[in-house]
């Protein structure tokens, strides 16, 4: 079951959800908006390559805003530290943000249970794309899981600011 | 309501899930890891307004995917439950490389079991390799009946093309 904007809000007082900073106009039917910060990942390499770490830089975002050319990938990050301990948040753009064109993840919208930190935004724009630090880019919702709940403590744990993918750990 | 992972291995060792072959340590909190297999179907042509594909198996140094293509691959795991409806998506470290594993379409359907296609489309150049862990997928509760799945691709374990 996916919560509702008050019962997001109840859970968020009962400290059952970490959603800091804290902005109640933020809040909606099914959701929170959540916001863009200040920088961004670039990749440097020619391939990328899952089995090692690949190189990158990082970019602040202007004053005026940023265009994101098309077919440009980068990452960004939440303002906002995510997470809860009893329930499975799921990130979406915007749909706003989505009718620009811009994918605000790539595949992996899922977050797991008891990770809490800034949400990595895997930014994909299929058109040119101006976009600005501190504005409403996504939102997340809450889901009720079945089952006894095991944290999350992986390798993404406590995220400040915008992460590269870490697969090389994996291999 | 989204499965745990510790109620995924409860089900998985019931067998109301099925995945095979199946790995405990691939358990997260809310879901199971899956490899990719070991063969990619990458666009060739279109003949007779229809698109052709070319099966390749991938090299053992990997097979770099371009951008703007799109590829299509499958699980190594067969995976299906007759209880539960699933969702399909990519591991975040893999989005984090720019990697999409399905153009969409990520909902499983109760009563289907098979490998599942995948649909790669590549953001930045990046090189794939066979059989790594590469995606999760998550298990939900049903609210209602459930009827028996009749869609096409329900006992397929081939990389499927789409059937339009």
């Amino acid at each position: 079951m996916i919560l509702t904007g008050k019962e997001i809000l109840k859970q968020y007082k009962n400290s059952n959800i970490d959603l800091n900073p804290f902005n109640e106009e933020c809040l909606t039917t099914n959701s929170y908006d959540i916001t863009l910060g200040d920088k961004l990942i670039s990749y440097t390499e020619d391939i990328l390559d899952p089995k090692k770490e690949n190189s990158f830089i990082e970019i602040e975002i202007p004053d005026g805003g940023m265009i994101l050319e098309k077919g440009s990938f980068y990452l960004g990050s939440s303002r906002e530290i995510i997470g809860s301990d009893k329930f499975v948040p799921i990130i979406h753009a915007k749909s706003g943000i989505a009718r620009l064109g811009l994918f605000i993840h790539v595949t992996a919208d899922l977050i797991d249970i008891g990770s809490h930190g800034n949400v990595t935004f895997q930014l994909y724009a299929t058109l040119p794309v101006k976009i600005y630090k501190g504005m409403k880019l996504a939102q997340v919702s809450f889901w009720s899981p079945e089952g006894d709940i095991d944290l999350y403590s992986g390798k993404y744990q406590g995220s400040e600011g915008p992460q590269p993918s870490k697969s090389h750990k994996d291999y | 309501m989204i499965l745990t992972g510790s109620q995924i291995k409860k089900e998985l060792l019931s067998g109301e899930i099925f995945i095979e072959p199946s790995n405990l340590e691939q358990i997260n909190p809310n879901s199971y890891n899956y490899r990719i297999g070991h063969k990619i179907k990458t666009f060739s042509e279109i003949v007779d307004n229809k698109p052709v594909f070319k099966e390749i198996e991938i090299p053992e140094h990997g097979y770099v995917l371009e951008p703007g293509q799109m590829y299509l691959a499958n699980t190594l795991e067969v995976i299906g439950s007759k209880k539960y409806a699933m969702s399909l998506i990519g591991k975040s470290s893999i989005g984090r490389l720019g990697l999409f594993l399905q153009v969409s379409a990520n909902l499983g359907h109760t009563n289907s079991k098979h490998k599942w296609t995948l649909e790669l489309v590549a953001s930045k150049k990046i090189r794939i390799y066979k059989n790594i862990i590469i995606g999760q997928v998550s298990f939900w509760k049903n609210s209602g009946e459930i009827t028996d799945y009749t869609g096409f691709f329900g006992s397929k374990n081939n990389i499927q093309e789409s059937n339009i």
